[in-house]
């Protein structure tokens, strides 16, 4: 069969209940599902259920570390009190926010202003073209390469950013032995290949903005900035807070260039949260202590990923 | 007048940010072609005065590396396949069958949150089951981890080709006596070739710069992946950098080649098919 009419009778079922409450309900009314419905079931729920639980069970065994000991006891929550009593925890955690505010305000308004840019003085397609060709580059460079090329820039003596101060006079910089340096040095490589990816979001955003509305405001004598503010900006909006919590999430789990570059030195000024947590399970061994870390990350996460799904583009259609 | 000025600073803008942004990547190149001799010259050279293929010999030969290549190369076409099947046998129910919207959602918004999960997260899961299931530095326990973590963006960007395909021209093929199957075989997957291709392609770039995972489960050139060798070139061997750049630049070329072939589809990959390519 499969006619129109299977398609029409799943836009007609009632609002979707929740995911636990549907368990339920599958078994109950299997016989009175369309065959191509239980067919549809029949496919997905084996492989989705076998994905689900390989994808579950690291997690749930994370929790379970965390309130273990090395030797398998149950010990409550001594090790997220052992993990929340370190101080170093907060020292990361600043870095990380540091870090952040660093990155996430420098790659949206560099990306958005540079997409601003393009849309606005390049017509020709064949530009626009290679622009877009071009701000993909960075984003698909694995990061420890990134690490490689910065190193080249960075290092004192033979990197080209230090030869140069040397041969016109100046002092060498240790960007990256130099504690408030290196965390910029470390932000530089984040802006540098994340800011095109911002770019190309807000230029597709820009092309979603109908063009009538833009020579209304125009012939209104609207400027340049009260064009971008009530015209673009509200298309641009929903664009702006995906973007925000993609790189968020990034933010997080950056860990790569950042241990090329300076392994979370000098001393521990660039060892944000995963560096961290990496240090406390594979340098220190203890896995309950950072099972703990990865545990609150998690719930932290799950957090803020409620909340921020609601606002994010709708794409359950 | 004024509007001459404002065109020139806006060329002058975006040509400097150009520069900014192409400037880093040509001089990890250049590194790379340079000789040994140049290397030590007191001050390093803008460009290759005499430029030689050797350091890529050094890496991939001398070093070793190739067979990291290989690995990284084998760990990302199996991950990749095999998450690109169970992305398919996901994806074909929710959006060519029936299924009910709560299903559906539920499976999609599954797929979502796990692509917010920092993987150091579960990293201690993960090597606690590979060392017990003896799976600790074996090529088998990355591939595993990266058809997981990988499968998000699979299960995202095929659900979106797929619901581009319209309905009937599966349902021609049905109609004309063809079996579910057949019409699968013989009708869609000719027609979402074009998608699973791309997918496949953003999937593997995905593996191949994966770092962590492959940092914490591999200890010895059997089953290293390549920016795992590439991390060590600079922390062991700092002073030979046209080896270490010669690293970067085959870390690079691959996805850099693959992205080229999917360009127009990166990008939806990239944000879970919010943004589609004209």
């Amino acid at each position: 069969m499969g006619s129109g009419g299977a398609m029409g009778a799943a836009e007609a079922a009632p609002p979707p209940p929740g995911p636990f409450g549907l368990t339920g309900r599958i078994r109950r009314n299997w016989s009175a599902r369309s065959g191509q419905e239980r067919l549809g079931l029949r496919l997905l729920l084996p492989v989705f259920g076998v994905v689900f639980v390989i994808a579950t069970i690291p997690f749930i065994l994370a929790v379970v570390r965390a309130v273990t000991s090395d030797s398998g006891a149950f010990v409550g929550f001594d090790n997220f009190s052992r993990a929340l009593g370190n101080q170093q925890l907060y020292e990361s955690l600043k870095e990380t926010a540091i870090y952040g505010t660093v990155v996430l305000p420098t790659e949206i308004l560099l990306g958005l202003g540079i997409a601003l840019l393009v849309h606005r003085t390049i017509h020709s397609p064949i530009l626009r073209a290679i622009i877009y060709v071009a701000a993909m580059i960075p984003i698909v460079i694995p990061q420890v390469a990134m690490g490689v090329v910065f190193r080249l820039l960075y290092i004192p003596d033979y990197g080209l950013i230090n030869a140069l101060l040397g041969q016109t006079g100046h002092d060498q910089i240790l960007w990256l032995s130099n504690p408030p340096l290196a965390i910029f040095a470390v932000a530089s490589v984040d802006i540098w290949q994340w800011t095109p990816f911002v770019y190309l979001v807000m230029f597709a955003g820009l092309q979603t903005v109908p063009p009538e509305s833009v020579e209304a405001a125009q012939l209104e004598g609207a400027g340049s900035w009260a064009q971008f503010r009530h015209i673009e900006l509200p298309y641009l909006r929903p664009l702006l807070l995906l973007v925000i919590f993609f790189r968020l999430a990034d933010v997080l789990r950056v860990f790569d260039h950042v241990y090329v570059l300076t392994g979370g030195g000098p001393g521990r000024t660039t060892e944000f949260l995963s560096l961290y947590i990496y240090r406390i399970a594979f340098r220190f061994f203890d896995l309950g202590q950072a099972s703990a870390l990865a545990v609150i990350v998690m719930a932290f996460m799950i957090a803020l990923y409620t909340v921020i799904s609601r606002f994010l583009p709708a794409e359950t259609s | 007048m004024p509007r001459i000025v404002n065109r020139v600073l806006v060329w002058v803008a975006l040509g400097l940010t150009f520069v900014v942004f192409v400037f880093p990547l040509y001089y990890l190149v250049a590194t790379s072609l340079k000789t040994k001799a140049e290397l030590f010259q007191a001050v390093p050279t803008l460009y290759p005065h005499d430029p030689t293929l050797a350091p890529y010999f050094s890496v991939l030969i001398t070093r070793g590396f190739l067979g990291l290549l290989v690995n990284s190369i084998i760990v990302g076409v199996s991950a990749t396949a095999i998450a690109l099947v169970v992305a398919f046998a996901i994806c074909y129910p929710i959006t060519r069958l029936p299924v009910r919207r709560g299903t559906r959602n539920f499976v999609l918004n599954w797929a979502l949150s796990l692509r917010f999960l920092p993987p150091i997260a579960v990293v201690i899961p993960y090597f606690t089951i590979v060392r017990t299931i003896g799976l600790y530095n074996q090529i088998p326990a990355l591939v595993i981890v990266y058809t997981i973590f990988n499968l998000p963006l699979a299960i995202w960007m095929l659900k979106g080709f797929l619901e581009q395909i319209p309905a009937e021209v599966e349902e021609a093929a049905l109609v004309d006596g063809g079996t579910r199957f057949q019409a699968f075989r013989h009708v869609l997957l000719p027609l979402a070739s074009t998608g699973v291709l791309a997918a496949g392609v953003i999937v593997f770039a995905f593996d191949w710069a994966e770092f962590l995972f492959a940092f914490i489960l591999t200890a010895t050139p059997q089953s290293m992946t390549f920016p795992v060798g590439v991390q060590g070139l600079v922390t062991q061997f700092e002073i030979i950098w046209n080896d270490m750049a010669a690293g970067g630049v085959i870390a690079i070329v691959i996805p850099l080649a693959m992205m080229l072939l999917a360009r127009r589809y990166v990008l939806t990959g990239l944000t879970f098919g919010v943004i589609r390519e004209k």
